[in-house]
């Protein structure tokens, strides 16, 4: 037989030891699953058979094998490999400790197999069967029973079959040290079984039985790794961290040159931009810099193109003015993350200009340029060539087929796509087919350069990501083709050609040299970076987003290449994936997400910001940014772990030693701790000499656990009230905290900035510079140094702040305003009717010049909606005026108010769609109108229900002061708090999990309530004369949250809609309708109860 | 789909009564069968189940010692991963990408006849599959013939809507949704 396993995989121990226990011959290989080689592999261990036979199920293997032994062997085994395996990957495996369900389920396992083996000497039954070995072997690795209390006999049962010859041998083979349930996750390309739900069974209060720690990590630790720890921790003069005023590169030095991709000065950049370029720049800038290599981090906006200059027709400015008003926005928004370039600069500049016609003619010179007559579209309608990114349609590429494909790059395959390939185009702006016309252009004829660009990338790849590889092989194999760098537009550079000086510069022509002309402009001596002498050597770290990565790694090079005078390649290209806000994505059309001028407004410090980016990077595989994350990485991390830490130590070195560093006499348990720190050091150097921010996140916390770990172990509290001994090993580990404090302020400098400063400031020392080659801990302060004034570093992120947060930014821009206006309304009614009328004056004013400067309606159609929205707003605001001066300052009015405004709002809508349809048969035409009508008529519906309900309520709550104590009304009040406590529940359930399975019960549970609730409320109506309130209101609140409820949903319905994918949104309009449903037979109750109280009343 | 469901339509698959099918006090699925026989764990439970069908499915998955073998890592495989991976983005696109190379050389998990290995997959895989796009459908093609075939058959698709695979209809329902 021959087993394949991964490295330290503890399932190999199982097969091993069972082929012992046959006393069969077993050949051990251990493998990779990635390698390509095993790539028919699922699982492993797979093991072999003599006949061919391949299984990758350890239980299979064992039935197999000993198939006589059946039941109830079989049972344990499944057992085994069902329960207690994943249980085991949960608790032991690194970065899985976080679910807290791991402890207390695989407690009772442990538990179990006690009970069970109290009552007979084997697992299934009086002899011993395969089943005892397979969950020995599990329980052997990791030590999962070391220091395991009151399980005497599985502790005998478990040293009784160590004790068997056949495991002696096996262990001989595969030592118990060198397993680990770390390695399943290299076990399989799922990442072992990380995915698999603990369930947690009924009787799950069983005692504690393993010890807290699980197995400890300290027993890993060689007398080597203490060794060195040992000879590290000494002190040396640090090295002063000088920067010179200008940074250049230095012969025989590391010279590490940085740029972020430029962002297009029109957006407003998002967190995904932010993380995907500036932020991931500067955090690898600063630890290059503190590893003390001569860094230089270039930035700037991208500033020229077609964008650029309808924005600035839009806004009525010069496109001069768009990016001089766009780039301080961004500037500002960089200098508020802390963003810390060397120089943030702009492409329109004279230098950008001289340095691309220069580019051009050296490109035209060494013969890569050719002249084409290309057709390009022209919107007939707006009379002008259509920009690539003004121009949709239908993905060209086989087998996609997207139909919202933009002119330059399709979303969905994202390949890229020449805007008059595109089936049925049409213009992005008036809808209509745009027609072809010719024009002379000037294209780079790329497939002149590909034999070289390919030599290239064979060479420099191995610096990559994974994605960049991916895709630039993507491109080359699919052959590169002449790509036109020329267009007919003002706003942009000119082309220095003979019958081309009409024309301007392509963008990713021009931008990519945008790095260099930036780089001009912070330092003449730009060409020592970007065309550095022979001898010195220059690494580029480009920092991107994935969709940027051609422009980098074929198409710029290309260009480099063909110049030939010996400029910068780029080495590393660091491209990340996307990163999305609550699952779905960042739309600033839509105002969904969060962008880089909200999180100003947040009042969430920038570091925390900085933090929660890099550890949620999107590395590898698109990442998420969540609220909810974001304030329990904020809670439990920075808070409970880090700071805990650092203010701990401080403050007991502050409280008890004067705030002077004790003497340090280092003993085996602190060297341990400090290999331990080493261990953390060398992955968070690692990690962030390959620019891999998350790991070295997760490197450093881990020094910080290590060291709250260490402080609770060794109670240096308890030690200070002890004898003199005690009382200087006490100093003792307060020192040693202490270092690590500084340790960690250095390594989170990188991260948090303006954080490492404040904990360099409490413990008044400065910055010491990173040694990548010697990641060891030193002494960084010698005893008798005095500290600062120690104070809290982080605040907790309370649940209600989030949740507030999370609605302002959750919902869609319309909501947003609704609820903006509905506040100012309330607020201040008289008083905004007057700032309405003024601002429609305004508004309608600006409409009436824009309408007569231009024809384009995408110029003023967003113009005249503002004016069509301020119009209502006024209108509404005036009633509301009138109902306010009428109820004498009730205000329960408004809402009655804007049921009229929605009548008419949803007339006016239903005319429109009734025109719309009459018109044109095109569905997709009309949909989006027959939605609004349809949310419009929703609204209406809410309003109308909601305003009786309001007033009823209000004036029940002023008319019944004294709870009824009639047993009926009790059995009504512990009912409503029953189904309030349950609503708390669900909600809870559903922000955690989306996994319907698990909070459809609850919810049932909820709805069953509800019903109880009424049914109470029918019969102490019908019971007691007396009128209780609260049911309504409780009823109102149930009706308006899941009038919320439906809306949110609608919304989600939209939103899934908008990708045209069926399969996806049924399920969702179901539940839609269900929610819908829902409402109207609450509804039926609600608007019943008012009714009733009426006529009491009379 | 949660197990005690599972079970019970494998077992009318089978033609076996199911007895009571349950979940114990670790919410692992339990059979109380004939005689009060407590069987617990969804593989044992569905090799107990072939043993007493004289169904064509059942024989198949019992026929040799190898095939045993072959279905029982199957249906492990089921529950360890198709059915808890379905549930993870990452895990869930490695299984689909796996099993449709898989089924790219067999059109069946173990020999070449309907197991109960087919079964288990089949139905832990269901809800994956149904959030597929027509395009994920297609780009695994092999996966997506086989749930086909399978969900074909009366006696597992038991009068659930069967899933649609074709994409012939997406040309008239993809026109331009563009405001």
């Amino acid at each position: 037989m021959i087993l394949f396993t991964n490295e330290g995989n503890p399932i190999g121990l199982q097969l091993l030891v069972l082929a012992k226990y046959l006393k069969r011959p077993m050949f051990l290989q251990q493998i990779t699953i990635t390698d390509a080689k095993y790539k028919d592999l699922i699982l492993l261990p797979t093991v072999e058979l003599d006949n061919g036979l391949r299984l990758f199920s350890t239980a299979a293997i064992y039935k197999y094998l000993l198939m006589h032994e059946g039941y109830p062997r079989n049972e344990w085994l499944e057992w085994g490999a069902t329960l207690l395996t994943p249980a085991l990957e949960h608790y032991m495996a690194t970065g899985h400790r976080a679910d807290s369900r791991a402890g207390p389920v695989l407690n009772a396992l442990v538990k179990k197999l006690d009970d069970t083996l109290s009552v007979s000497p084997f697992i299934a039954g009086d002899k011993l069967t395969s089943a005892d070995l397979f969950i020995w072997s599990l329980l052997a690795p990791d030590g999962t029973l070391k220091g395991a209390q009151n399980v005497e006999h599985l502790h005998s049962w478990y040293n009784k079959i160590k004790a068997l010859p056949e495991v002696q041998e096996a262990l001989k083979e595969l030592p118990i040290n060198t397993l680990s349930f770390n390695a399943l996750q290299q076990g399989n390309r799922y990442g072992g079984l990380a995915h698999v739900q603990l369930r947690r069974g009924i009787s799950q209060d069983a005692d504690k039985v393993l010890a807290d720690s699980g197995p400890t990590v300290a027993d890993t630790v060689s007398e080597e790794e203490i060794n060195t720890a040992r000879e590290a921790f000494i002190y040396t003069e640090p090295k002063e961290l000088v920067e010179p005023r200008t940074v250049l590169p230095k012969p025989g030095e590391r010279n590490v040159l940085i740029t972020s991709a430029l962002p297009y000065v029109n957006n407003v950049p998002h967190l995904g931009n932010i993380i995907g370029c500036v932020l991931s720049a500067d955090i690898f800038a600063r630890y290059s810099r503190a590893a003390g290599y001569n860094t230089l981090l270039i930035c700037g906006t991208d500033e020229y193109g077609t964008a650029t200059e309808n924005k600035a027709l839009a806004e009525n400015m010069t496109p001069r003015e768009i990016c001089d008003k766009y780039f301080e926005l961004h500037n500002s928004i960089y200098r508020w993350f802390g963003i810390g370039f060397d120089y943030f600069g702009r492409t329109t500049t004279p230098e950008q200009t001289e340095i691309v016609q220069e580019a051009f003619k050296d490109v035209y010179e060494a013969g890569y340029i050719l002249t084409e007559s290309v057709e390009q579209l022209l919107c007939q309608k707006c009379d002008r060539f259509l920009a690539d990114r003004f121009v949709e349609g239908t993905c060209p590429h086989p087998g996609c087929g997207y139909e919202d494909a933009r002119g330059d790059q399709c979303d969905k395959c994202g390949k890229l796509v020449n805007a008059t390939e595109l089936v049925r185009p049409r213009c992005k702006v008036c809808n209509t087919a745009p027609v072809l016309r010719s024009s002379d252009q000037l294209f780079l004829d790329l497939p002149k350069a590909e034999p070289k660009l390919r030599e290239w990338v064979d060479r420099a790849e191995q610096g990559w990501t994974h994605n960049a590889r991916v895709i630039t092989r993507a491109w080359l194999r699919e052959g590169l083709k002449p790509r036109c760098i020329t267009r007919d537009l003002k706003w942009g550079i000119p082309v220095p050609h003979k019958n081309f000086e009409q024309k301007v510069f392509y963008v990713w022509f021009d931008a990519p040299f945008g790095y260099v002309s930036i780089t001009k402009r912070y330092t003449k001596d730009y060409l020592q970076w970007w065309q550095p002498a022979p001898g010195t050597d220059v690494e580029l770290f480009q920092f991107m987003a994935k969709d940027n990565v051609p422009f980098h790694s074929v198409v710029w090079p290309s260009v480099l290449l063909a110049i030939n005078k010996g400029n910068t390649l780029v080495s590393h290209i660091m491209a990340t994936e996307y990163l999305n806000y609550e699952d779905g994505k960042f739309s600033k059309s839509r105002g969904i997400g969060v962008f880089g001028n909200d999180a100003q407004e947040t009042g969430i410090p920038a570091d925390v910001w900085r933090f929660y980016l890099a550890s949620a990077r999107p590395e590898g595989q698109d990442s998420s940014f969540s609220w909810t994350d974001l304030a329990a990485r904020n809670n439990s991390e920075l808070l409970n772990n880090l700071g805990n830490f650092v203010n701990r130590a401080l403050s007991f070195c502050e409280r008890n030693f004067d705030s002077k560093l004790p003497q340090i006499d280092l003993n085996h348990n602190d060297f341990l701790l400090l290999a331990l720190i080493n261990r953390e050091l060398r992955g968070y150097i690692n990690s962030l000499e390959k620019a891999k921010m998350r790991d070295g996140i997760r490197h450093l916390l881990s020094i910080s656990r290590h060291g709250n770990g260490y402080i609770q172990y060794q109670q240096p509290w308890a030690l200070l009230k002890g004898s003199d001994d005690q009382k200087t090993r006490a100093g003792t580990i307060i020192g040693l905290s202490i270092n690590i404090v500084c340790l960690l302020a250095n390594l989170l400098f990188p991260f948090m900035p303006t954080t490492a400063r404040a904990m360099f400031a409490q413990l008044n020392t400065k910055q010491t510079p990173l040694d990548a080659n010697k990641p060891f801990a030193t002494l960084l302060l010698r005893p008798g140094h005095k500290i600062g004034t120690p104070s809290p570093l982080f605040n907790k992120l309370d649940h209600s702040f989030i949740e507030s947060l999370k609605a302002k930014f959750g919902g869609s821009q319309a909501d947003k305003e609704a609820v903006a206006a509905a506040g100012a309304a309330a607020a201040l009614p008289q008083l905004s009717t007057v700032e309405l009328e003024a601002a429609v004056k305004a508004q309608g004013e600006k409409v009436r010049q824009l309408k007569a400067s231009t024809k384009d309606k995408a110029v003023w159609q967003p113009e005249v909606n503002k004016l069509l929205e301020l119009k209502k707003q006024l209108e509404a605001a005036q009633k509301a005026g009138a109902g306010v001066t009428a109820a004498a300052g009730e205000s329960p009015a408004p809402a009655g108010q804007s049921v009229q405004a929605l009548e008419q709002a949803v007339q006016a809508q239903g005319d429109k769609v009734r025109q719309l349809k009459a018109s044109t048969k095109d569905k997709a035409v009309w949909q989006p109108e027959v939605n609004k009508l349809l949310e419009l008529k929703k609204q209406l519906e809410a309003a109308q229900k909601a305003t009786p309900v309001s007033t009823g309520a209000v004036a029940a709550a002023a008319a019944a002061p004294v709870p009824s104590a009639s047993p009926s009304a009790q059995s009504v009040q512990s009912l409503e708090q029953a189904v309030q406590a349950q609503g708390d529940k669900v909600r809870q359930l559903k922000s955690t999990t989306k996994d319907k399975a698990v909070w459809q019960p609850e919810v049932n549970k909820l709805l069953d309530l509800k019903k109880q609730l009424e049914e109470a409320k029918t019969a102490s109506g019908a019971a007691s004369a007396t009128d209780s309130p609260a049911p309504k209101g409780i009823d109102a609140a149930a009706v308006k949250a899941l009038q919320e409820k439906i809306t949110q949903q609608g919304e989600k319905v939209r939103n899934l809609k908008a990708t045209g994918d069926a399969s996806v949104w049924k399920p969702e309009v179901e539940i839609l309708l269900n929610l819908k449903k829902e409402l109207a037979a609450l509804d039926g109750s609600a608007a019943a109860a008012p009714q009733t109280k009426n006529k009491k009343k009379k | 789909m949660c197990d005690v469901a599972t079970v019970q339509k494998i077992a009318n698959c089978l033609g076996v009564a199911p007895g009571e099918i349950q979940l114990n006090d670790e919410q692992v699925v339990t059979r109380i069968g004939a005689q009060n026989n407590r069987v617990t764990g969804f593989a044992t439970i569905l090799e107990s189940l072939a043993v007493e069908s004289k169904s064509e499915i059942a024989q198949n998955s019992i026929a040799s010692p190898e095939v045993q073998a072959q279905v029982y890592q199957w249906i492990e495989f089921a529950v360890l991963y198709v059915g808890p991976g379905s549930k993870d983005k990452h895990v869930s696109k490695q299984l689909l990408a796996d099993l449709n190379n898989l089924f790219s050389s067999k059109s069946y998990l173990v020999g070449h006849f309907l197991t109960l290995a087919d079964l288990a997959v089949f139905y832990a895989i269901g809800d994956l599959i149904k959030s597929l796009s027509p395009v994920d459908k297609e780009n695994y093609l092999n996966l997506s013939r086989w749930y086909d075939h399978l969900q074909q058959r009366p006696d597992i698709h038991q009068g659930e809507t069967l899933l649609n695979f074709t994409t012939i209809y997406l040309h008239n329902w993809a026109t331009g949704t563009h405001l």
